[in-house]
């Protein structure tokens, strides 16, 4: 066998290091406690919470491999995860009875629209210039918002949709008891969307490793320079964008099935979800695929208890006026923290941590 | 000589479509109302075109896409609503001077503090970012979310009603068209500022420097100029056009509210697109064109009125990618 070249002896020491390394067992058992988390804190909001950080955490994943891998931002990817949310909601709620084989087509289908939508719109903007992409996608956006609202006798207008879920999945269903635990359709489809966001979130991290990630890494940092290597960025940018849209699609589908609802507001809004899903992404990093899970976390946890932290604030400090308005605007609080983000940890929380690692190596 | 003969076919094209444009909701709509709402499509235009320059000027001299933009426009509403509220006995006189008086201190103070809102935006953040399109749309759509927060700090959460000045919100009859004034006045303001715009873009000293700062911004601060101040003035300038357009656009809806921003910046996005980012001659052309065609389409399919300047748009980005009047670069 003819000598190692520096990369492949790089890649056997990546490869030695990777189940001894802190970062693994980290991986390991966040998993580990997503898992046990049904166990341990049985209660509605609980569960609740772990799996609105799973979804969103995979979601904002799928939009960092538009911005932090592709460096193209994209304001639609709210409206492909609320197509994804309608599609499903559509085979077993409104348009189809509840059954597993409508479940998976609700899926596929959601997957196909997503993908024509995703390279209809990459073949309009990217011929001109990559900021196109954002200002194009956010104007379709607000018409897909306009459409399911309006269009109420085919999406059910601001009403929204119900869904059902067939089977084991389904609320009613009762599997008795298991280690204190009342195996619900509701724990199921838990561990059913966990199973398939980890899945999908392997896919993610298989697509930003192999070479055409790479590739995808090598036009972000430089076009030009990519262009000149050979590479028709068009394609690679195609690619990647409808690989994220698609996924998006898929989650927003998951979603739909765990809050058993869609209406535009929860799914398609600009304002809601997609502000959400970027700060999330800035936040927690990107271009790193995990700061999904922190950008996620922090931002669920803090929405979630911040009617209690005002109470608190209230009850414990009566008389700080300034603590009460901060907690009362919390967007203000938000938006003030994205732009030094921006600005000062334009890696966000998990690059920033990553760098200073390596530092003290 | 290839260049200037699609040149050339490519103008015929223009003029051509916009004539069919014009004409062509006259099949399902009367006479009367066609005239009425080609009004208020000219009314409607004049104002995107206000917020849509805005965003323009600054993408041309300054290679900068601003999402705050929607959020200064929102100032601006709120900031003539305010003094407005302020000058409610001349609001409510019935007389054409008092009104003109009152609408002319509220565009200047929305101008004016609005501008300021621009520079220190500049100055802090857009500053820092210059060169990277994406960390500028990432760090200006904070702001947004900063801005707007602010605004529901400062006038509360609630949506609030614009008053119109008394002898604006009347109309005049013409030969049985009923042609609302204050129509009228939208279409005259956005002129006015087209050719100011133009004026100081093409006759004076600073309009040169913008324009060679358009062309090459290395090679104008290399002769000696500051390209910074420049940057700032015209962040200030595109700020202050918002703020025009936000107090205008809401005393043509009635109503002032803290997102509604996000709705205009949509509609300037879609004209700059359609007109060529860059070009204030494409954003005037851009704007009449949305606007009318908003307004017939509301007026025949209402459902599609928002989807039709989508349409619109994705047919200029296929047949033209770079939009109607392209800015070399």
């Amino acid at each position: 066998m003819a000598e190692a070249t520096p990369v492949q002896i790089f890649h056997m020491e990546e490869k030695r290091r990777q189940y001894r390394s802190g970062g693994f067992f980290l991986k390991v058992g966040l998993l580990a406690l997503f898992v046990l988390v049904p166990f341990l804190f049985p209660s509605f909001k609980t569960v609740d919470l772990a799996m609105q950080i799973i979804i969103f955490a995979t979601l904002v994943a799928s939009f960092d491999i538009l911005l932090g891998y592709t460096g193209i931002l994209s304001f639609g990817h709210g409206m492909f995860f609320g197509i994804g949310a309608y599609c499903v909601a559509f085979l077993v709620g409104k348009y189809g009875a509840p059954s597993y084989a409508n479940l998976a087509l609700g899926f596929v289908i959601a997957a196909l629209v997503a993908s024509a939508l995703a390279l209809v719109i990459s073949f309009l903007s990217l011929r001109v210039k990559a900021i196109f992409f954002a200002m194009i996608t956010l104007a379709l956006a607000e018409l897909a918002i306009v459409l399911a609202t309006k269009l109420s006798g085919f999406t059910g207008g601001e009403d929204g949709i119900s869904l059902n879920m067939p089977g084991i999945l389904a609320v009613s269903f009762n599997a008795g008891n298991f280690l204190g635990l009342e195996i619900t359709g509701r724990i199921l489809t838990y561990y059913f969307i966990l199973l398939a966001c980890l899945g999908l979130f392997l896919a993610m991290l298989r697509f930003t490793h192999s070479p055409l990630g790479r590739v995808l890494q090598a036009i972000r940092d430089n076009v030009e320079r990519a262009e000149a290597l050979g590479y028709k960025t068009f394609v690679f940018q195609a690619i990647s964008i409808t690989f994220g849209c698609v996924v998006a699609a898929l989650v927003g589908g998951l979603y739909g099935m765990w809050v058993g609802y869609v209406n535009p507001e929860s799914c398609l809004g600009v304002l809601s979800i997609m502000l959400a899903i970027l700060l999330m992404c800035i936040i927690g990093g990107m271009g790193t695929l995990y700061g999904g899970i922190v950008g996620a976390a922090f931002f669920m946890i803090t929405e979630t208890f911040l009617p209690d932290l005002q109470h608190l604030a209230k009850d414990f400090f009566p008389s700080a006026v300034l603590l009460h308005n901060v907690l009362e605007r919390w967007h203000l609080v938000l938006g003030v923290l994205f732009i030094l983000v921006v600005i000062f940890f334009p890696k966000g929380i998990i690059g920033s941590v990553r760098e200073s690692i390596d530092r003290r190596k | 000589m290839e260049e200037t003969i699609f040149k050339r076919w490519s103008r015929g094209l223009t003029i051509a479509g916009a004539i069919v444009l014009f004409l062509l909701p006259l099949i399902g709509i009367p006479g009367k109302t066609y005239l009425t709402l080609t009004i208020a499509g000219l009314a409607m235009g004049m104002l995107l075109f206000l917020v849509a320059s805005g965003v323009s000027v600054i993408f041309g001299l300054m290679d900068v896409l601003n999402f705050a933009h929607g959020a200064l426009f929102a100032w601006g509403a709120y900031v003539g609503f305010t003094v407005l509220g302020y000058l409610m006995k001349w609001v409510e006189a019935d007389s054409v001077l008092q009104n003109f008086a009152a609408f002319s201190l509220a565009i200047v103070a929305a101008m004016v503090v609005v501008s300021l809102v621009g520079i220190v935006l500049e100055r802090v953040i857009v500053r820092r970012v210059y060169g990277s399109h994406l960390f500028q749309i990432l760090i200006t759509f904070g702001a947004t979310i900063v801005l707007v927060e602010l605004i529901r700090v400062f006038w509360g959460p609630n949506d609030e009603v614009m008053t119109v000045p008394l002898t604006f919100s009347k109309s005049w009859d013409i030969m049985d068209i009923i042609i609302n004034r204050y129509r009228i006045i939208c279409i005259a303001v956005g002129l006015v500022v087209y050719s100011v715009i133009q004026l100081i873009l093409k006759k004076t000293k600073l309009g040169m420097i913008v324009r060679a700062g358009v062309e090459d911004s290395d090679m104008v601060q290399a002769m000696g100029y500051n390209i910074f101040l420049l940057f700032t003035g015209v962040f200030a300038a595109g700020a202050a056009l918002a703020a025009l357009g936000g107090l205008t656009m809401s005393l043509f809806t009635l109503q002032v509210y803290a997102d509604m921003g996000g709705t205009y910046l949509l509609f300037a996005f879609i004209v700059v697109i359609i007109g060529g980012l860059g070009s204030v001659t494409g954003s005037l052309v851009g704007a009449l064109i949305v606007g009318l065609t908003y307004n017939y389409v509301a007026y025949l399919v209402p459902w599609a009125a928002a989807g039709a300047n989508i349409m619109i748009m994705i047919i200029i980005l296929l047949i033209r990618p770079t939009g109607l009047f392209p800015v070399g670069k």
